[in-house]
């Protein structure tokens, strides 16, 4: 670890290949290998820019121009300033949609990132069929969304489903998991989490493989319970992956429309609509485009702050 | 950018994971693929989107005749294309948008003045007059061709209508010993008798997509004398009328005649209640015993059931065909419109559209008289359904933002998980119309 | 949830002895954790896997019109291979999905490698105007790169979706890549580069090398992406010939019906192709990573 920050520091400094010195854009003359990594940075970043600028810079601009505007999908309409920003943040359903994505989004990203390690640890070790389960639990991420939601409804929805007939069996009563509001938000974030689970999984167990065994029989060797490996040498080894894994999960989290528009539609009464479901009613259902477009960006300034603060930590996990 | 590309591209293949090789390999195939798509019409060629109003076959048979149209002097052919409901509005905004969209299509119920109030829609008065000129006129069902009528003039042609009617099973019925009901009251009575047998005395669904929900309570509003509109096509959703209707529907709810799990039924979830004989009665579209796969006639058509106050009353769906400004000749689009509306009879003919028929002389088939249901919503159901938009004498382009909106299925919602009493849900109905309507 | 938790927590215990037990002990409660372990990961399994046992049966399952006996049938399976274009779709989904990998892959595992060594204020800033861009609801950008695409002839078309969804996994895709660089040691390039390297032969030398499991990951990641998605393609895609699974699926769905037991049909032929391709890159996820060059530093 600590010969990984030094280099890292290093790096950061401007040291080149061969070890020449001289920190970056200061006034002192660079060396030319250092010169070189700039050049071959920005050779290296250049098509990632230029297919950012094609597919993503039009659209945002586009939506840019449709949420100061009070228009539809045809026709950019009258331009309106703020005004949709400041309808949206005073109406009702807005806010109850930002509370039910919070808790969505909470849950999603820890409920499956806990799951993801815990998996993701009982899988490096060695046990049998190891690797049919490994694929095997990958398939929540992999069916599709229309089809996995139809057979989470067929297993809820109806009073004589099987998980509402089990329950009953067990005497707990026939609870209605998509009826209820509370149970509907409730089953919205286990889906979601089931299907969002293998992805940590995947992530954790990717950066599990660059952690060397024997550091753990070091630590063995040393009286170390396995608790205090996991706290002190693997939960460390992979914070930077796990934030950035956060980082990820919290944009789907957030972003993820089909998840809940197929399960629940956002209902009952909007029990489980979030922000995106929220804008895309308004957008496609109520022809709303420039207030459906105005929460989008509410939305992505939300997860921008969001994200520059996780990114901080990133920063200082790397440093420490 | 491509040298990178092909930089690591090498680089990757050395190594041989993931067949990138093979991935490779793709990319002209890929290229290939773009230029052999069947949509970039020839200049002159009509296009024609179609949504899926039936089985397979409904799509198959719809191409082919499309594609058997022959044009006369120099007129262009037609091409067909099946339009996937999902995401409908975005597909043909996009389309319509980009130039890119059809000459006629049918669509959504309200598509086709929502899309004139926009500026995109060629109006229909030249085929209404033609259709006048050579009788055709006369052949459609009271009420069919005026509802597409604007002040500007006739935003599309009929060519098939879904009123919501009230079915019942008749096995379940007789086992809970009472009679087809005739009038709300004694819908109620056999509900009870219903609910003792342990079915559903009102089979309806709010959840995920499931629209029914909300046509539904509408239906017994329009039952009641009401509606969602008044004469001047303003929302007015707060009438006695509806309150009374709704307070019968709570009524049901309270007394578990409806599913407590009503409220998040899929239109899945209901089919599935109606084949598995736990709905006794309900609304719901024409070709019940066909999407359920029942046909075994114990699904039948009641009689329009009367109000408190005797009124009769339904819900009807005008499914119509625009055409869009946007045409590589309007004397095409209107010739290929004449043609087909004179084709429409094949459908039904091989019984492969869900749908009933606007044209009289469809409904005298023998094909068509075959279906007793059918028949019957046509001789009892047809003359008393009203359009969505009633008592609004005329239909409008903001209906589209009402029907299968955010605000009714809230209401259904509400109504059917029993959240707010009749008054406070249709208070909050009419602001909501209100916000989508200004 | 809680339950795998504090089993995890409760098998190392078991597992460990002190480092004073003898060695065929040590191995017993080895191989007794290893049981245990088996054990627990069968049962989880289990339970995750319901809702696909669901899909499977119902792929099974005759239809409301079959004329099958018995609960089981390949029915589906037939009417989806003869009547639809199934073969098409899934050869539209393969080469649109394997170009999509391949291209995020090629394009995001440079500019990650840039995130992950560069520092200075045009680079931290790029990484953020990934994560705006990357922020931004898909539903949003639909309709404009319509408009956009139409222009250029690129709807209704493969290289079309192709190019909008390589566009929206190379965010995260870069992203991923820059984490997983992060985890390879820097003084790797270093001695690379005193070796006479230039920055970009290290690159594609040593990290590349390293990263299998990264890049894997990434390409899993794009390739799930492209394969499910049918937001954009509902919208960009028309014909039968060009379309890809996803759409493919969509044609089940009528006004008033659906026909589950083809849906559930092609779901199954959806998911060999991933399947496969995760069975088949199993064992480089496990390989050991750099971790052997760590040693003793």
């Amino acid at each position: 670890m600590t010969t990984t920050t030094r280099s890292l520091a290093r790096a950061r400094k401007g040291v080149g290949p061969g070890g020449a010195s001289g920190p970056a854009g200061t006034a002192r003359k660079q060396s030319t290998l250092s010169r070189q990594t700039g050049r071959t940075f920005a050779f290296l970043i250049l098509p990632s820019v230029l297919l950012l600028l094609l597919i993503n810079g039009y659209p945002l601009i586009y939506a840019g121009i449709q949420a100061l505007h009070n228009g539809n999908l045809l026709d950019t309409g009258a331009f309106v300033g703020l005004d949709n920003f400041s309808s949206v943040l005073s109406s009702e359903p807005f806010w109850k949609a930002a509370r039910f994505t919070l808790v969505f989004t909470l849950v999603g990203v820890f409920g499956s990132w806990l799951i993801g390690l815990a998996l993701a640890l009982v899988l490096r070790t060695k046990i049998p069929a190891n690797g049919l389960f490994k694929v095997l639990l990958l398939l929540p991420w992999v069916v599709p969304i229309v089809v996995s939601s139809t057979a989470w409804n067929w297993l809820t929805a109806t009073p004589t489903s099987p998980v509402p007939a089990l329950f009953n069996a067990l005497g707990l009563g026939t609870p209605l998991f998509l009826a209820d509001p509370t149970l509907a938000a409730i089953t919205v974030c286990l889906f979601k989490v089931w299907i969002s689970f293998p992805f940590m999984m995947m992530m954790i167990s990717s950066a599990l493989a660059s952690v060397d065994n024997t550091v753990y029989e070091a630590s063995s060797m040393d009286g170390a319970s396995k608790w205090q490996q996991f706290t002190q040498i693997t939960l460390p080894l992979i914070s930077r992956s796990t934030y950035i894994s956060w980082i990820l999960m919290t944009i789907f989290c957030v972003n993820d429309f089909p998840t809940i528009y197929l399960l629940t539609g956002g209902g009952p009464v909007d029990a489980t609509t979030s922000l995106v479901v929220l804008a895309y009613r308004m957008v496609f259902q109520n022809f709303q485009t420039g207030p459906g477009v105005a929460i989008a960006f509410l939305m992505t300034m939300t997860l921008v702050i969001v994200s520059v603060v996780l990114y901080r930590q990133i920063r200082k996990s790397s440093t420490e | 950018m491509t040298i990178k590309s092909a930089l690591s591209t090498s680089a990757f293949s050395r190594r041989g994971f993931l067949g990138v090789a093979a991935a490779a390999a793709s990319v002209p195939l890929l290229a290939a693929c773009g230029g052999g798509s069947a949509s970039q019409g020839a200049g002159g060629t009509i296009k024609f989107w179609d949504m899926p109003w039936g089985p397979p076959a409904y799509s198959d048979l719809a191409k082919k005749l499309t594609e058997s149209y022959v044009p006369t002097g120099s007129l262009g052919k037609a091409s067909y294309q099946t339009i996937q409901w999902n995401n409908f509005y975005q597909t043909f905004s996009s389309a319509i948008a980009s130039k890119t969209g059809p000459a006629l299509s049918t669509g959504g119920g309200f598509q086709a003045f929502q899309f004139a109030e926009q500026g995109q829609i060629a109006y229909a008065d030249n085929v209404i007059s033609k259709l006048k000129q050579n009788g055709q006129y006369n052949d459609f069902l009271p009420g069919t061709i005026e509802s597409q009528n604007t002040d500007k003039g006739y935003v599309a042609v009929p060519w098939s209508q879904g009123p919501r009617v009230v079915w019942y099973r008749k096995s379940l019925l007789d086992r809970a010993g009472v009679a087809v009901p005739t009038d709300w009251k004694s819908w109620l009575e056999a509900g009870k008798a219903l609910k003792g047998i342990g079915v559903s005395a009102f089979g309806i669904g709010a959840g995920a997509g499931n629209v029914f929900g909300n046509q539904n309570l509408l239906s017994m509003m329009i039952n009641n004398g009401g509606g969602l509109f008044n004469e001047d096509g303003r929302p007015d959703v707060v009438t006695d009328r509806n309150i009374e209707a709704m307070e019968f529907v709570r009524e049901m709810v309270s007394l578990g005649l409806i599913d407590p799990g009503a409220v998040s039924y899929t239109l899945d979830n209901l089919s599935s209640q109606w084949k598995d004989k736990k709905i006794g009665m309900g609304w719901y579209a024409p070709g019940l015993p066909e999407s359920t796969g029942d046909t075994s006639g114990d699904l039948q058509v009641a009689s329009p059931l009367a109000g408190p106050h005797g009124d009769k009353g339904t819900v009807n769906y005008i499914g119509s065909i625009m055409m869009y400004k946007n045409t590589p000749s309007q004397e095409g689009s209107e010739a290929f419109l004449l043609w087909y509306l004179g084709q429409l009879k094949e459908f039904w003919k091989q019984d492969v559209v869900g749908l009933l028929p606007v044209q009289q002389s469809i409904v005298d088939l023998p094909e068509f008289q075959k279906n007793k249901q059918n028949v019957q919503i046509i001789k009892e159901w047809q003359s008393v359904g009203k359009p969505f938009g009633t008592k609004s004498p005329r239909l409008f382009g903001s209906l589209a933002a009402v029907d299968g909106g955010q605000a009714l299925s809230q209401f259904a919602q509400t109504m059917l998980g029993a959240r707010a009493d009749a008054k406070t849900a249709l208070t909050d109905l009419q602001k909501g119309i209100e916000s989508v309507t200004k | 949830m809680s339950t795998v938790l504090h089993t995890h927590q409760a098998a190392p215990a078991a597992a460990t002895g002190g480092p004073a037990k003898s060695r065929s002990a040590v191995a017993d409660a080895g191989n007794r954790g290893r049981w245990w372990r088996f054990t627990l990961i069968l049962a989880v399994t289990a339970v995750v896997l319901i809702p696909i046992m669901v899909t499977v049966a119902l792929a099974f399952t005759p239809g409301a019109n079959s004329t099958a006996t018995g609960g089981f049938t390949l029915e589906n399976f037939s009417t989806v291979f003869e009547k639809t274009l199934v073969g098409t779709w899934l050869q539209n989904s393969l080469i649109t999905t394997l170009t999509t990998v391949l291209v995020s892959v090629a394009v995001a595992a440079p500019a990650g490698y840039v995130l992950s060594r560069g520092r200075g204020k045009l680079v931290s800033g790029y990484s953020l105007l990934l994560f705006v861009i990357q922020s931004l609801p898909i539903i949003t950008s639909v309709v404009p790169l319509f408009i956009l695409f139409a222009g250029m002839g690129l709807v209704d078309n493969l290289v079309g979706i192709t190019i909008i969804y390589v566009g929206s996994t190379m965010s995260v895709a870069t992203w991923m890549m820059a984490a997983y660089f992060d985890s390879i040691p820097i003084s790797l390039e270093e001695a690379s580069w005193i070796d006479g390297c230039s920055v970009f032969g290290s690159f594609t030398r040593v990290v590349l090398r390293n990263s299998l499991p990264g890049i894997l990951s990434t390409a899993i990641f794009s390739f799930l992406l492209a394969w499910n998605d049918y937001l954009v393609a509902v919208v960009f895609l028309r014909s039968n010939e060009t379309f890809t699974l996803p759409m493919g699926v969509q044609t089940f769905f009528q006004q008033n019906a659906t026909d589950w037991g083809s849906v559930m049909a092609v779901a199954l032929v959806m998911m060999i192709p991933p399947v496969l391709v995760f069975a088949g890159l199993n064992k480089y996820f496990s390989v050991g990573g750099i971790g052997g060059s760590l040693a003793g530093q």
